[in-house]
């Protein structure tokens, strides 16, 4: 069920209509049961996987709670005989929880990428064979709903807190409904006592969300969709394009997933606000990032964060890395020996998050194209020390800002040519013309108009892209644009909700040839 | 051993006044990077068993807290 149907916004209003009427202790089964409708109406089959993993999940998680009591109730001097009795079995069920959920993750998500690359060393091996191929439509948010899951997991393996002992609940947490589509990732202790929590009817939650919700649709809708039509004329067939009209492709492409992933972001949060629950924010203000590090803060946040503690902290403090860090100290001596683990553990962090976005050549080329920069800037950064001291540059000038801004900007631009070409060797040949056949005049002779936008579009998506801009501008230097309406007169609140919805009527919905395209993100 | 501590935090994140900071995960002065990249560095430097369980902002986000987690490993 996309959020651009009107199944949705039935689903949506009729849960928060119920959700204030129905006694206060069923409110989260009410959220439960939208969540169950939502998958079964929209996701099909998707129901089955949600079910497996809350199952897996509550296994384990309650097997782990269970020799957490039993270490936190221990005598003091029993404790380290008891953490090193169960320590083997803990570490096996935390072990199995997250095979059984990434082993289906890599099935439905990887294994045909897989059995593709090992095909010919088979044909070679076993002339005749042929490798199955899997044939599981991958569920709907399945990498979002699972590594929430298994990051709960780990959280009850760490003891931060006590696992969840009612199965309906958790099936709430893993399930819950607005998050399901793109995210955003959530944390058991920030999420659950919101799902659980009993609620009245309160004015603010509904008003934030609302407009929360009709600004996610303005990006969508008005923004991505419109930015989307010219940059899928390109790239069904890039062959056909100058170098110039390419790069304009992509520099839209990047308009559009920044639409298309932050409106949904929006929308989901919206909705999750309307029923008072405040999810966690994925993205703050991308495009004033000073380097591509600066750049994985802003976006994605919540995907970032569980990488962080969930891959990169274990990774960096693990006994290999611990002891490869030994070596280099020893061997190379100065900072680089000291940052070389580091490095290698921000490589593969970098190079996973890539890959998470699918079982693709592209991916693979996304990862490393992230991680092999950032890395190298690690590994430069006290060469950096020395050429800026040579240069006499003034770290904390505007200007400095402005170069690391666009300087960052054109590294995420052309990491986009990689994950939107229909192949990475086509993406390659696409910067190739980039650079060695321009033909700067298609940007002006009338070639964009010919690429299934008009004028108007491009006068709707220009403002659009304004408004955007000053909206992440104020953002960024002074907090929350809903915040500062909030302190406006209630004529200029009701404003400020009744023009988007003009605009989002007039320019979105209403749009003659109007077709709403997916949401991006939905298919990682 | 707070010296120590100083010298090794001033060589991994020039810049940052440490004795005075008292929320350096929290205000996003240290990021993932500087955390492990110190670690490392206390670990080699009093010889202590740092897990990712104490990876966690309070105990990073002074130079007091990481000398309180640096005593609790040392006893």
């Amino acid at each position: 069920m996309s959020f651009t149907t009107l199944p949705f916004l039935i689903l949506v209003g009729a849960s928060v209509v119920l959700y204030y009427v129905v006694p206060k202790q069923c409110q989260w089964v009410l959220l439960l049961a939208a969540s169950m409708v939502f998958y079964c109406v929209g996701g099909g089959k998707t129901v089955l996987y949600v079910f497996y993993t809350a199952a897996t999940v509550y296994t384990a998680t309650l097997a782990l709670g269970h020799w957490n009591t039993l270490k936190r109730n221990a005598p003091k001097e029993d404790k380290k005989a008891i953490t090193a009795k169960y320590k083997p079995h803990r570490r096996a069920v935390v072990a199995a929880a997250c095979l059984a959920n990434f082993v289906l993750l890599y099935v439905l998500k990887y294994w045909n990428f897989t059995a593709d690359l090992l095909q010919p060393a088979v044909d070679v091996l076993i002339p005749g064979a042929q490798i199955p191929l899997s044939e599981l439509v991958l569920p709907l948010g399945v990498s979002f709903f699972m590594f929430q899951s298994v990051g709960y997991v780990i959280d009850v393996y760490r003891d931060k807190y006590q696992p969840e002992k009612n199965f309906l609940k958790l099936l709430l947490f893993v399930s819950f409904f607005p998050q399901m589509v793109q995210g955003p990732i959530s944390r058991f202790d920030a999420l659950a006592p919101q799902l659980l929590a009993k609620r009245s009817v309160n004015y603010t939650d509904l008003k934030y969300g609302i407009q929360l919700v009709m600004w996610g649709y303005f990006k969508k809708l008005v923004i991505a969709d419109r930015t989307a039509v010219l940059v899928n004329t390109v790239m069904d067939d890039p062959w056909s394009h100058s170098g110039s009209v390419l790069a304009f492709a992509i520099f839209f492409y990047c308009i559009q997933l920044y639409g298309d992933f932050s409106g949904g972001i929006d929308i989901t949060r919206g909705v999750a606000r309307m029923f008072g629950i405040d999810l966690a924010e994925n993205f703050r203000q991308p495009i004033f990032s000073t380097s591509l590090t600066d750049f994985w803060r802003r976006w994605h946040i919540t995907l970032g964060a569980w990488m962080r503690d969930y891959l990169f902290y274990p990774l960096s403090l693990s006994k290999p890395f611990g002891r490869l860090g030994k070596f280099t100290r020893k061997h190379i001596k100065g900072k680089l020996g000291k940052i070389i683990p580091t490095s290698l553990a921000t490589f593969i962090i970098y190079f996973v998050i890539g890959i998470w976005h699918g079982a693709n050549w592209r991916y693979v080329a996304f990862g490393f194209w992230n991680g092999a920069i950032i890395t190298m800037s690690l590994l430069l950064a006290p060469k950096y020390v020395q050429w800026k001291e040579k240069l006499h540059i003034n770290e904390d000038s505007r200007w400095w800002h402005l170069f690391q801004m666009v300087r960052t900007n054109i590294l995420v631009f052309f990491g986009r040519y990689i994950t939107r070409a229909p192949r990475f060797l086509t993406a390659v040949w696409m910067v190739k013309e980039t650079f060695l056949h321009p033909h700067w005049p298609d940007l002006w002779n009338g070639t964009l108009m010919t690429l299934g936008l008009t004028g108007g579009d491009f006068l709707v998506i220009a403002l659009g892209v304004l408004v955007l801009l000053c909206a992440e501008w104020y953002e960024e230097k002074h907090g929350s644009v809903r915040a500062m309406l909030e302190t406006k007169s209630p004529l200029v609140q009701c404003v400020a909700i009744l023009v988007p919805l003009v605009v989002l009527f007039c320019f979105g919905v209403l749009r003659a040839d109007y077709i709403s395209s997916d949401f991006i993100y939905k298919q990682f | 051993m707070m010296e120590e501590l100083l010298a090794i935090l001033t060589e991994a994140v020039p810049g940052v006044d440490f004795e005075l900071e008292t929320a350096l995960v929290d205000d996003e002065i240290l990021e993932s990077l500087d955390i492990v990249t110190i670690v490392s560095e206390i670990k080699d430097a009093f010889d202590v068993e740092i897990t990712v369980d104490d990876l966690i902002p309070q105990n990073f986000n002074s130079v007091e807290a990481m000398l309180a987690l640096i005593e609790a490993r040392q006893n």
